[in-house]
């Protein structure tokens, strides 16, 4: 039994400090997520483990970790399934040639940088229980990852949702993403099938199988939803309940296959109806709890793994550094060149490679599946994690950088303004 | 520079832009992906520790040895090892408290044990003294074994205690930051 003390007591101080710091990077014109992440780090032993160890043990025992971190896992599912529902990945067919371009370049170009990458760091920081193909797919993955939310957010607080500029963005984003998840899925398979005793191919079948059907079949059953919101203006709660169990019933369908639960999460947001009134008003139902009080508890959670006292020398610093500059150059340099060859203007490319560069919670997220399956050490995990802080911290000031006056950047798209949602989460 | 957001005809300027550019900029790399993996299968990373390891000692030497009778009076002492690459912590389940801090130079793993203040109350454990291990791990044993010798630092006098331990699980990753 969970002490409801402790466990409550620590939501409490968790939530103050996402809220307060949230707020500070919100007046320095930071996403407000930003702000939450960097809090929930400082609530681990980086900060107040290091300062106040007796008051960091009494608030953080062992023992109680086990339930905060179900309890952020819940609200990491209905973060996914929203991220989900927030994709459009038809937008990338409005934006021809230029946006295909760029975004496949904006993947390929971390992930094979972080591929070279590997090679340095494998027999610096991982072990031989970790194979070198598994270590290298998940560096690759984690670095070609784009924070889908917090991009969306920047874009709608610089009104930039409806530019040329934003709507690529927005585009490459959701298909980083959706090729990112693909990415892990198969190596979360890999590494699972390796300590299982059922063979991997059983588990691949399973996995196109249940894929096909919810895309063939549980998605026509989903317009549904559609339809009464359209006829009535509104969904009961009997079918908010529903669309929540379809969404547990996948999470945990992907999950028995041997995947993870996020997966089936954000899959069937993935499949669900993109009608634009209907995502709204869907994100609208889950995303205050989701945001105010589930999410802080998974950035708490992260805080807690995240030791920045182990890189403790300069060499650890320089693994970082290298990390920091290999995922930067990656994905800024690589979806900056793309879009630049694809005829963007110099500065709009620089804006794109610079919000392209944005990982955020998303990274959070991929990490915590990699310690969790043991394919990056701690020391590794805490490298990650800064990269991720980094990356998503210097978007807005290199965005001020290069577009000072917004309509430096904000060229009007021809195309159909996409149906950006996800601005509140961030 | 040209556009390739429209494209006029199958061969048109753009499109084959378009089609070196991909070649170039994913295809090339992908290639070059391909590579790096296969080129990687060769490299050798540090030997796995991680994981909760049975310590097994002699408890009537171990209680001899200053700092060693808290480890005495737990008989089922574990020892988690939390690993990355070379480096790693350990922390002992008799005293959570206290954490070791080392390194692996190549089968061998060496690390300090500063005790918690309330270990070093113990009689003779006092004066900022520091438990030493030195092990030898046995890569083709399943599960691994650990096989070595816990001293005390600026104690002379003492004799080394011989211990082995015998990998229980690979510990699953909890970070660094777990208490």
């Amino acid at each position: 039994m969970p002490n409801l003390f402790t466990l409550v007591l620590q939501i409490a101080v968790v939530l103050a400090a996402c809220r307060a710091v949230g707020e500070l990077f919100r007046r320095i014109h930071q996403p407000r997520v930003v702000g939450e992440m960097f809090a929930g780090i400082m609530l681990g032993p980086s900060l107040l483990g290091w300062v106040a160890p007796h008051f960091s043990a009494y608030l953080f025992p062992a023992s109680s970790l086990g339930f905060l971190n179900a309890l952020s896992q819940v609200g990491v599912v209905v973060f996914m399934f929203l991220v989900g529902l927030g994709i459009n990945p038809k937008e990338l067919k409005k934006q021809g040639h230029a946006a295909v371009l760029t975004s496949h370049v904006s993947i390929t170009a971390p992930f094979v940088l972080a591929a070279f990458l590997a090679l340095y760091l494998y027999p610096r920081l991982s072990d031989d229980s970790v194979a070198f193909t598994s270590f290298a797919l998940f560096m690759g993955a984690a670095m070609s990852i784009t924070a889908f939310p917090v991009l969306a957010r920047i874009l709608a607080e610089r009104d930039m949702l409806g530019s040329r500029l934003g709507t690529v963005a927005i585009a490459c984003a959701a298909v980083d993403d959706v090729t990112g998840w693909c990415i892990l899925a198969y190596i979360v398979v890999l590494i699972r099938a390796a300590h299982s005793s059922s063979s991997i191919w059983m588990t691949i079948s399973g996995i196109l199988v249940f894929g096909l059907a919810m895309i063939h079949g549980v998605r026509r059953l989903l317009r549904g939803f559609e339809r009464v919101y359209r006829e009535k203006g509104a969904l009961s709660e009997n079918l908010m309940a529903l669309m929540l169990l379809l969404v547990l019933a996948s999470s945990l369908f992907t999950e028995y296959l041997g995947i993870h639960l996020l997966f089936g999460a954000f899959l069937m947001g993935a499949i669900m109806p993109k009608e634009s009134k209907f995502v709204r008003y869907v994100l609208d139902r889950f995303e205050t709890i989701t945001v105010t009080l589930l999410l802080p508890l998974f950035f708490a959670f992260t805080g807690l793994r995240t030791n920045i006292a182990l890189l403790k020398d300069p060499e650890m610093w320089m693994y970082c550094g290298l990390i920091i500059l290999v995922a930067t150059a990656g994905k800024l340099g690589g979806s900056t060149l793309a879009s630049r060859l694809s005829g963007m203007p110099l500065r709009e490319a620089v804006g794109l490679g610079t919000l392209m560069n944005t990982r955020g919670l998303m990274e959070l997220v991929i990490l915590n599946i990699g310690l969790d399956i043991g394919v990056i050490s701690p020391a590794l995990f805490s490298m990650m994690v800064v990269m991720a802080l980094v990356t998503t911290f210097m978007a807005v000031p290199l965005l001020d950088l290069i577009c000072p006056a917004q309509a430096l950047c904000t060229a009007p798209q021809k195309v159909t303004v996409p149906e950006v949602s996800l601005q509140e989460i961030a | 520079m040209s556009s390739l957001g429209v494209v006029k005809g199958p061969m048109s300027r753009a499109g084959t832009t378009f089609i070196l550019a991909y070649a170039f900029l994913v295809a090339l790399p992908m290639v070059g992906l391909i590579g790096v993996l296969k080129s990687g299968r060769t490299l050798t990373a540090p030997i796995s520790v991680n994981g909760v390891w049975q310590l097994q000692a002699d408890p009537v030497r171990l209680a001899a040895l200053p700092c060693g009778k808290t480890l005495a009076e737990n008989p089922n002492t574990t020892l988690a090892i939390s690993q990355s690459g070379k480096n790693f912590a350990v922390s002992l389940s008799s005293d959570p408290k206290s954490t070791f801090s080392g390194v692996l130079e190549g089968n061998t793993l060496k690390a300090l044990l500063v005790p918690s203040p309330a270990w070093s109350a113990e009689a003779g454990c006092g004066d900022g003294r520091e438990l030493s291990l030195v092990a030898t791990i046995d890569p083709k044993a399943d599960p691994r074994s650990l096989v070595g010798l816990l001293s005390v630092n600026q104690c002379p006098a003492c004799s080394s205690v011989e211990f082995h331990a015998v990998r229980q699980t690979p510990r699953a990753r909890s970070g660094g930051g777990a208490h």
